[in-house]
């Protein structure tokens, strides 16, 4: 599978009700050692019920600048959630649905303190 | 003059937007034609570069992320690659010309032929590149390149009417003799050249080659905030020139050689090989920029190791990019094309690399995951926004113009 199987795909529950669009994935970087890194596992996805385009950033970050434009992708993406790789029982082409009792969960990463 | 050194980088960088090959002939056109008309426009762009290029060199310096890496990852693959082919033909265009520029400059000082200048001086744009270390080369071509302060001292010496100038600049007019069209091109010519994409790709990818650090963020504003307004005040001084000298006598500018017309009846010989040393350095400055811009984008898209921090071997699909680039410039140049015409039409890939540049920058430089405590503050978000919307209408502006103008004839 790769990344532009998921990314677009429409949303469904258990029941067959559409909840949104995969907006983007989420990875963490938790598998087998490697050189630098440790290998990235996909986390969960990123479904937004109103968008379909990119968020920007917007979704995992605290940003609120520049007002305008922070505020359209906002808005565009109100109601975005994070569903976790669990949750996900089918994926086909175009199509994914989620398992009953799944879960939303907040799409912001906790506050960084490092410096960057 | 290592506090001069310093500032290299800002300025071999504004010598590539505002002074580069095109950009001598276009600002000598449009003084010959508009007069100071269009000096509103440059100071427009000059704040517009000013302002971004800090937010880009700030991003390289604070999260260590060159521009077109910033751009891949908050656009995506698919509109990361439309700018990517846009900036990649204006990068190789503006090459292209630049190294026909060299080629003109060697010619206006040796009389030889140009088609025999153009592939020694390819070869030395290569040479370079693959040999010298980045802050030689920045710090060369940026020092000479700065003799073109010549066209400010010959203004000074032709001792204009200055309160005309003054008028002209200030309360602008289009000439009856030129449409409304035609202004409004040169206009967005001049602002797209202020803006030019491969100046915050050049910028962003040189404070990461100078290795500048949260701890440099005041060499990177000394940078920014010397390196455009002089490259703004260069480009103002050659149509300053060809305003006094030119316009009056109505001679259209087509060549390099009418560029340099008011600096000769100012000062002589030796004010004119003072220009031609300095467009000697602003077209080769800006080949090497076009050139590494080329290699920075296609790295930083790709994700291939680049720099020149790096041995060659090292960041062998970045040399060997640039070195296909530099190649293919020469075989256009082989075509007989002329090479200033070269660069007007690169305005039209401006339209679609201008928004899709700057919009991840403003992006990025409010995360506070990248920036941390060093993100935008209210003012500068505020003119981001307003600068934002100038870009997207010059470039809406930008293709209709070109047809409608025949490229400003």
């Amino acid at each position: 599978m790769i990344l532009s199987d998921l990314i677009g795909a429409q949303v469904a529950d258990a029941e067959g009700t559409h909840v949104g669009t995969v907006v983007d994935v989420r990875f963490v970087i938790d598998g087998n050692p490697g050189q630098l890194l440790a290998d990235a596992r996909l986390a969960g996805l990123l479904v937004s019920p109103h968008g379909r385009s990119s968020t920007w950033g917007y979704e995992r970050s605290g940003a609120t600048g520049p007002w305008p434009i922070a505020q359209w992708l906002r808005w565009l993406h109100r109601g975005l959630f994070l569903v976790h790789w669990e949750d996900v029982s089918m994926v086909d082409v175009g199509r994914v649905a989620l398992r009953a009792g799944y879960e939303r969960h907040d799409a912001a990463l906790g506050p960084r303190t490092s410096d960057g | 003059m290592k506090r001069i050194f310093a500032v290299a980088l800002g300025i071999l960088t504004a010598i590539g937007g505002f002074v580069d090959i095109g950009d001598l002939v276009t600002n000598a056109v449009v003084g010959s034609r508009f007069g100071l008309g269009l000096v509103w426009v440059v100071l427009v762009g000059v704040v517009g570069i000013c302002l971004y290029a800090n937010m880009a060199g700030r991003v390289a310096a604070v999260s260590g992320r060159a521009t077109f890496e910033i751009i891949r990852e908050r656009l995506g693959p698919r509109a990361g690659f439309a700018n990517l082919a846009a900036s990649f033909l204006i990068n190789l265009l503006t090459l292209t010309a630049e190294i026909g520029g060299v080629a003109l400059a060697l010619q206006l000082a040796s009389g030889v032929d140009p088609m025999l200048w153009v592939p020694l001086a390819a070869f030395g744009v290569w040479i370079v590149v693959w040999r010298a270390k980045f802050d030689l080369l920045e710090n060369v071509t940026g020092m000479l390149g700065l003799t073109l302060i010549v066209f400010a001292v010959a203004l000074f010496l032709l001792s204009p009417d200055w309160g005309s100038l003054a008028g002209q600049a200030l309360a602008p007019t289009v000439p009856s003799s030129e449409s409304v069209a035609t202004y409004w091109f040169y206009a967005v010519a001049l602002f797209g050249a202020a803006m030019t994409p491969y100046e915050v790709f050049f910028f962003s990818s040189g404070a990461i080659e100078e290795g500048w650090k949260r701890k440099d963020l005041m060499t990177e504003r000394l940078n920014v905030f010397v390196g455009f307004p002089l490259g703004g005040l260069l480009s103002i001084a050659i149509a300053g020139c060809a305003a006094v000298v030119l316009l009056p006598e109505a001679i259209s500018v087509t060549s390099l050689s009418q560029v340099v017309l008011p600096v000769a009846q100012a000062g002589g010989t030796v004010a004119l090989s003072f220009a031609i040393v300095g467009i000697l350095a602003a077209t080769f400055g800006a080949a090497l920029e076009t050139t590494l811009s080329s290699g920075y984008t296609l790295a930083q898209y790709f994700g291939w190791s680049w720099g020149k921090f790096r041995r060659p071997a090292r960041a062998a699909r970045f040399h060997l990019s640039m070195i296909v680039c530099i190649v293919v410039g020469v075989l256009i140049l082989f075509t007989g094309v002329d090479p200033i015409a070269v660069t007007e039409y690169s305005v039209v890939f401006s339209a679609v690399a201008l928004p899709l540049t700057y919009l991840p920058i403003l992006l990025v430089a409010n995360d506070r995951e990248y920036m941390g405590t060093e993100v935008n503050g209210r003012g500068a978000n505020a003119l981001g926004v307003v600068y934002l919307v100038i870009i997207l209408i010059a470039a809406l502006a930008a293709i209709p113009l070109l047809i409608l103008t025949g490229a400003g004839a």
